[in-house]
């Protein structure tokens, strides 16, 4: 009680006398957030085209990163920590589970985007003597690109909440703030952790949201 | 004025939580012991107080199992002494097993009206642990061996042990281990996994833990006498027992019926051979509280 509702200046002081660490772990963070969906970026937005051109195997590739989702990270870490290459303890390990996590919003999206483009737009380039390229890189892609935008956002911001997670298995982050708050029964450390990582997420949400919006305009 | 919506918040939140009539709410924290425990004390109160019990198992560990008794959204748990002295009311470690349980039991009466029974009988203390191969081919039993061969090893621990005043840095003080790097702080569940795997050397785990024997670690022995105790003991909403005597003397009849050994042995029932929490607790309760 103390912690949260008189703790304001508690956490101020904790700012104060911690500020190097905690430039340490919100560097971390970033860098597990940026190296994770920048992975899934370039693993889910090719798949995710892939998949309007066969669409067979749009079923088991989405339902595949649904499955993802729901599998809990201490689960998936437990999964992860025995596999050579992509396993063991530290950050790779977080980066693949966040990579994981990350896939469906992005893959998802990138094949809405693609597959509501209006029939009679492709139609017509195709009319044009448009290549299935051409058609995808003129056509389809300009015109999805907000929809597939907004899949990238959703998947930065959550993956800023979950790479909380990585400090479970000694990847650092913000995550060890609020860690070791939960083991040490201490409202400033948890909050320690959380507002940045807060803040992070609407920070990253504003300008993806920016991005998204001067791309949209400048798209035909 | 914040402070007062805070308070009013909390007594709201508290009303809340009081509002199950004729109904004990069991809790337990995340990890299979306290399960095993919550069931036991669970069990126990359905067959000799006859009353409905909700079981609220698993919560995250002691900040939330606190914060939930003290809202009144869980009546009792079971927790641990030296957890409650040093973690809880933050107090500086203590060694003598009597005065960190009489202060424990004063401080909870006096600042939470939580009552504590009296131990349950065990101590789950921190154990050292390696893997068997190591402590064979290194000579490892106590905790002061590790010394010569630490500069080499890679420990894992988790956030709890790194953090608390009873845990690593007061360890690697008291004997001397000088790691390498510093050790990994991760998910304490996770680093069994990873010592089982031979991503690190040496973790510290809890004495009465199942996965000792299934994993065939060793427990080093605390030579220095570094750890203070962790005697097990039901904490309880005050006004809870005073309304239902019978509540509070079916936990008196749990008082000192669990000792170590035993303690080690419903764990591994429940974490090697994975084995239903609800009938180990059943059995056990047939056959130690006739």
């Amino acid at each position: 009680m103390q912690g949260i509702y008189g703790g304001g200046m508690s956490l101020l002081a904790f700012f104060a006398r911690n500020s190097r660490e905690l430039l340490g772990l919100v560097g971390q963070h970033v860098y597990l957030v940026a190296i994770s969906t920048g992975a899934a970026i370039a693993i889910g937005v090719p798949l995710g085209i892939l998949l309007t051109r066969r669409p067979a195997w749009r079923g088991p590739v989405l339902g595949l990163a649904n499955v993802f989702q729901t599998v809990p990270s201490l689960a998936l870490f437990g999964f992860l920590i025995p596999l050579p290459f992509i396993g063991g303890i530290g950050a790779r390990t977080a980066i693949v589970a966040l990579v994981l996590y990350a896939l469906l919003p992005i893959v998802r999206n990138t094949y809405e985007g693609i597959a509501g483009v209006d029939p009679a737009v492709r139609e017509a380039g195709r009319g044009m003597g448009m290549t299935d390229g051409q058609l995808l890189r003129l056509v389809e892609l300009p015109l999805g690109l907000g929809v597939m935008l907004a899949g990238v956002r959703v998947a930065t911001v959550v993956s800023v909440g979950t790479a909380t997670i990585a400090a479970a298995i000694g990847a650092g982050g913000l995550g060890v703030y609020i860690f070791r708050g939960v083991a040490t029964v201490d409202d400033t450390l948890i909050l320690a952790g959380a507002l940045p990582a807060a803040l992070m997420a609407l920070a990253a949400d504003a300008l993806l949201g920016l991005a998204e919006r001067k791309l949209a305009w400048r798209s035909p | 004025m914040r402070r007062e919506i805070a308070l009013s918040g909390w007594i709201l939140l508290l009303a809340l939580g009081c509002a199950h009539p004729d109904r004990i709410v069991v809790g337990s924290k995340n990890f299979t012991e306290s399960d095993l425990l919550g069931e036991i004390v669970a069990q126990q109160i359905e067959r000799r107080a006859a009353l409905p019990v909700e079981r609220r198992f698993h919560l995250g560990g002691t900040f939330v199992c606190h914060h939930a008794i003290t809202a009144g959204q869980i009546d009792l748990y079971v927790e641990y002494t030296g957890t409650a002295y040093t973690a809880v009311l933050k107090f500086p470690p203590a060694l003598d097993p009597d005065s960190v349980y009489r202060a424990v039991a004063a401080e909870y009466a006096r600042r939470f009206s939580l009552s504590w029974g009296k131990p349950l009988g065990f101590d789950n203390t921190f154990a050292i642990l390696v893997r068997r191969a190591d402590a064979e081919r290194y000579g490892l039993k106590r905790i002061s061996d590790l010394a010569p061969v630490v500069p080499r090893w890679h420990a894992g621990f988790g956030y709890e042990f790194l953090e608390r005043a009873d845990g690593f840095a007061g360890l690697a003080r008291i004997y001397g281990l000088r790691f390498a790097a510093p050790p990994t702080a991760m998910d304490l569940g996770l680093t069994y996994r990873a010592l089982g795997q031979r991503k690190v050397d040496v973790i510290a785990g809890n004495s009465t833990d199942g996965q000792i024997a299934a994993l065939d670690l060793v427990a080093l022995q605390d030579d220095r006498h570094y750890f203070p105790p962790y005697q097990a003991a039901v904490v309880s909403r005050a006004p809870m027992l005073s309304r239902y005597p019978t509540v509070a003397k079916a936990l008196v009849e749990l008082e000192g019926k669990m000792p170590d050994a035993e303690m080690r042995r419903l764990n591994a029932l429940a974490d090697v051979e994975h084995r239903d929490i609800a009938i180990i607790a059943r059995d056990w309760l047939r056959a130690n509280v006739p």
